[in-house]
């Protein structure tokens, strides 16, 4: 189920000073799919991520969700889940306080906090300061608190993060029967083995943009992992375009 | 903004700032008001007070919970980037410029709430403290005035500290620089340049508390000189929180 592009980066450009962040990367995302956004720590996903939400001024280069700039589009917090990395709750609350807030910020009743909470697994925990939850259970919040507006669009930074392998299952679930139910989720990672098993497509940023497509195309419909080939097209550690991570076990 | 302003409410009661502000505020002011109305009749026999005096003296010291209001506000808006929540706040807001005028605005209700509870508990403390003495406190149209003072600058403390909050945005140096500001600078730079220190914000206020000394500006230029103040933080701040990157 897949149809118009729902978030469209076109020449994105951040630089920080002399430093450059991300760019002129391009690459869509189609309503209806799961997209792994993929790089490694500081290749640029955070930063890419935020300049598509209007939290981050592009240097230059647009970035749009449903043909807007995050900022001019209309009803956009209704539209767009967002769970960001670095985003965390409100200081001194518990979960459900806190998504009460925000519930109310949506225009929402306080009963669709208790919903999101329950769909997320938190609701037997809900009445607990924030501040004493998991990372886990942190995580789960900040996509409870994505959830909330019933959104067309997530767009999930880094949320597998802490979460242990019930969570990590947890979460491929749900984020595919989000999909099946004709959302589109644009999810960023490091965590290559897992997004293997739960995306559509895939990007890769390593300050540029090293691939954008179907994620059978990537791999030769499973005939390739994607670590391997992930590897290639960014580089080792060191910087060794071209090096698969087999080769580098390998030597 | 319909839903916007009652959310920004519901966060101002989250955690124990507010507690800790209003707790603090006035605690010190009580300390103050209790040395002004104490030993009542030395102050009458010895030095020649009369009991107005002491009474207004003893309220006005009740003016130093607008340091806390002020507090409250930078407080309100920069433990959002400590903690992280700025970037969902401005998510869920839809403008940044809705956000900035909400927080604005319920800083304001909150300095106001600090106004009526100081004004309520310089009043109750006079009295009490008075009482202990033997005496009743001389409420003069004076005292009212001086009462109305402590609420107003309440009132437009608030959405000054948010805005130093949003110009700063780190916690220790908008606590710092409001507290140096109020109990330092400002009346450093009165005592060394009155002409120009009588136009500094938290100056300018003692004539609106009715501070009494004769450098002060007058009650309508000082309205003016604070509006000018607000303004410019208004401006700045707006700018900055429009134009930063949120990380």
């Amino acid at each position: 189920m897949t149809g118009d592009a729902v978030v469209e980066l076109r020449g994105l450009t951040k630089r920080f000073g002399t430093m450059t962040a991300v760019e002129d990367v391009s690459f869509e995302v189609r309503s209806g799919r799961i997209v792994g956004l993929l790089g490694r720590n500081g290749a640029g996903k955070t930063t890419s991520l935020r300049m598509l939400l209007g939290l981050m001024l592009p240097t230059s280069g647009t970035a749009t969700v449903f043909g807007h700039r995050y900022q001019d589009l209309p009803r956009a917090a209704h539209r767009v889940g967002v769970s960001m990395d670095g985003i965390n709750p409100l200081p001194g609350t518990t979960a459900r306080r806190e998504l009460r807030i925000w519930a109310r910020a949506l225009g929402l009743p306080a009963a669709r906090a208790d919903e999101v909470l329950g769909q997320v697994g938190l609701d037997d925990r809900a009445d607990r300061k924030v501040k004493g939850y998991s990372t886990g259970m942190k995580q789960r919040l900040a996509l409870a608190t994505a959830l909330l507006s019933d959104p067309e669009l997530l767009v999930l930074d880094e949320p597998a993060n802490g979460l242990d392998p019930d969570g990590i299952r947890w979460l491929r679930t749900m984020l595919r029967s989000l999909a099946d139910e004709g959302r589109t989720v644009l999810v960023s990672s490091h965590l290559l083995a897992e997004i293997e098993q739960t995306v559509d497509d895939v990007v890769i940023v390593q300050r540029t943009l090293r691939y954008a497509g179907p994620l059978s195309d990537l791999t030769s419909e499973g005939t390739e992992s994607l670590e391997d080939r992930f590897f290639s097209l960014v580089g080792s550690q060191t910087g060794a375009t071209g090096t698969t991570a087999k080769e580098r076990v390998d030597a | 903004m319909r839903d916007l302003l009652p959310a920004e409410w519901m966060k101002a009661w989250a955690g124990r700032t507010w507690l800790i502000c209003a707790a603090s505020g006035s605690f010190m002011s009580l300390l103050a008001s209790l040395g002004y109305a104490s030993d009542t009749d030395k102050k009458i026999t010895e030095q020649h007070m009369d009991l107005a005096t002491i009474t207004n003296d003893s309220v006005r010291a009740w003016m130093m919970t607008f340091l806390f209001a002020s507090l409250f506000g930078a407080i309100f808006v920069v433990r959002e980037y400590t903690a992280g929540t700025i970037g969902r706040s401005v998510l869920l807001s839809g403008t940044r410029t809705r956000l900035f005028a909400a927080k604005a605005l319920v800083g304001t209700a909150m300095g106001a709430l600090s106004g009526l509870l100081a004004v309520a508990l310089a009043f109750a403390a006079t009295y009490g403290a008075l009482a202990s003495n033997g005496h009743n406190p001389e409420i003069t149209r004076e005292t009212w005035l001086i009462a109305a003072g402590i609420f107003v600058c309440n009132v437009l403390a608030g959405p000054w500290g948010v805005l130093f909050g949003w110009i700063i945005r780190h916690q220790v140096g908008a606590v710092t620089t409001l507290l140096a500001l109020t109990l330092i600078v400002d009346p450093a730079l009165q005592r060394l340049v009155p002409d120009v220190g009588k136009f500094l914000m938290t100056i300018a206020m003692s004539s609106v508390y009715r501070d009494g000394k004769p450098e002060l500006l007058s009650e309508p230029i000082a309205f003016l000189v604070i509006a000018g103040w607000l303004a410019a933080a208004w401006f700045g701040a707006r700018k900055l929180f429009l134009t930063r990157d949120i990380t």
